[in-house]
């Protein structure tokens, strides 16, 4: 009998841990969708953003800028890791510090004064394992990161690189393509490279415009502004794919616990049916030795 | 009547998307105002109050910095901030500019942030009042 009782103590332990990654499953479906919708929402004022930059440099003007220059010498950089604040997501965190972690590495020889900075608790967990030391962390970034928390953010960054304490920048988050496939990109922010890709020829407009106050003044705006707002994208990609991360989890875990319940079960009936056939073969056992 | 297709987006959403009689917008240097058919523009913005007319209502938005775009009759406005002026928060507006006034700068990129906070705060209270 004991060992039929344990069998099914199991399978009720099972059958509770499924419906608790089920549910997690659903709220990290229906996070997923507000997330993406932002990410969507976002993607509206990049691609104005870059209309509005192929349109200065059509009009002639040579797009030229401290922020879009690299520096001679890089003496002060800052690796930024994007992670969750959360586990039970997967590799998610893990492939996101492993990249991390290996640029800081390599940056570390390079660069004299490299400083790390890590988002969300799970890396600073990590990081303080590995002896590494965070000079900056944040945790206030969750699924919904908002313009105004990273305009902070990217304002401080922008002062520094202006005023000389910092060269580079670098961020390593998991960038989202796709529901199916989200890879980890280690992606230089400062100096910006160029700004946002190239449009296809046929999409450039013949419409000459007039510019108030003048092409320069707009140009020095638009490079910190779009500074941000990458950045911004790094960070709602980030919250996009753990979500996205964490709800193929939740469907692994929730399918193993339902294939362990189908097993148990089968193994439960067994142990069951042993023990009633061997009681029913003890009581013919014990009528037939009566009889004899 | 012509009119004037309207679209304001910030980083996060599309925050306004209407067709409009007129528009006037905070440029950098002062304000200007859009009627259908004007010439393709970029300008630089300033901190200030966005209105825009159609038919007979007047709606006024507290736009934070950024850029606007016309071309064909359509004015994107790129900003990273676009209140409209009831539900701004005036304290935390007054907040700020007693919080700019109250800094010391001592080096030009101090100097220049206070300015930003200082002439921020005092267009959030100016469209806030009216």
């Amino acid at each position: 009998m004991a060992k039929a009782r344990a069998l099914d103590k199991r399978r009720k332990s099972i059958r509770n841990i499924r419906k608790i990654t089920r549910t997690m499953e659903l709220i990290a479906t229906a996070r997923f969708k507000k997330a993406m919708d932002r990410a969507h929402a976002a993607t509206a004022y990049t691609r104005r953003m870059t209309q509005l930059v192929a349109d200065l440099a059509n009009s002639g003007l040579e797009v030229k800028h401290p922020l879009l220059e690299p520096r001679e010498t890089t003496d002060r950089a800052v690796l930024l890791v994007l992670t969750a604040n959360r586990g039970l997501c997967g590799g998610y965190n893990s492939s996101v510090l492993r990249a991390g972690f290996a640029r800081y590495v390599e940056l570390q020889q390079e660069i004299p004064n490299l400083e790390l900075e890590i988002s969300g608790k799970r890396g600073i967990a990590a990081a303080r394992f590995r002896g590494y030391v965070p000079s900056t962390t944040y945790t206030q970034f969750e699924d919904r990161p908002s313009f105004e928390e990273v305009n902070v953010l990217a304002e401080r960054y922008l002062a520094e690189y202006s005023s000389g304490q910092l060269d580079r920048l670098d961020v390593a988050y998991m960038q989202f393509e796709n529901v199916s496939r989200q890879s980890v990109v280690v992606e230089t922010l400062l100096p910006l490279g160029s700004l946002g890709e190239e449009p296809a020829e046929e999409n450039k407009s013949q419409l000459q415009y007039e510019f108030l106050p003048s092409a320069e003044s707009i140009l020095e705006e638009v490079v910190p502004t779009s500074f941000k707002v990458k950045l911004f994208k790094c960070l709602l990609d980030a919250a996009v794919s753990e979500q996205v991360a964490r709800m193929v989890a939740m469907k692994a875990a929730t399918k193993a616990a339902g294939d362990r319940i189908r097993q148990l079960s089968m193994a439960y009936n067994r142990a069951r049916q042993t023990q009633i056939t061997g009681e029913i073969m003890e009581i013919i056992g014990g009528v037939e030795a009566l009889n004899n | 009547m012509a009119q004037i297709q309207l679209v304001v987006v910030t980083p996060e959403e599309t925050a306004l998307e209407a067709a409009v009689d007129f528009v006037a917008v905070p440029l950098e240097d002062g304000e200007l105002g859009v009627l259908p058919g004007r010439a393709p523009m970029i300008g630089r913005l300033g901190y200030g109050e966005m209105r825009l007319r159609f038919g007979s209502q007047v709606d006024r938005y507290f736009v934070d910095g950024g850029f606007v775009q016309i071309a064909d009759n359509v004015v994107s406005v790129l900003t990273s901030r676009a209140v409209p002026a009831a539900k701004i928060d005036r304290e935390a507006a007054s907040n700020q500019l007693s919080e700019a006034l109250a800094l010391k700068p001592n080096s030009d990129e101090l100097f220049e942030s206070r300015d930003k906070l200082e002439s921020q705060a005092r267009a959030l209270l100016r469209v806030a009042r009216g």
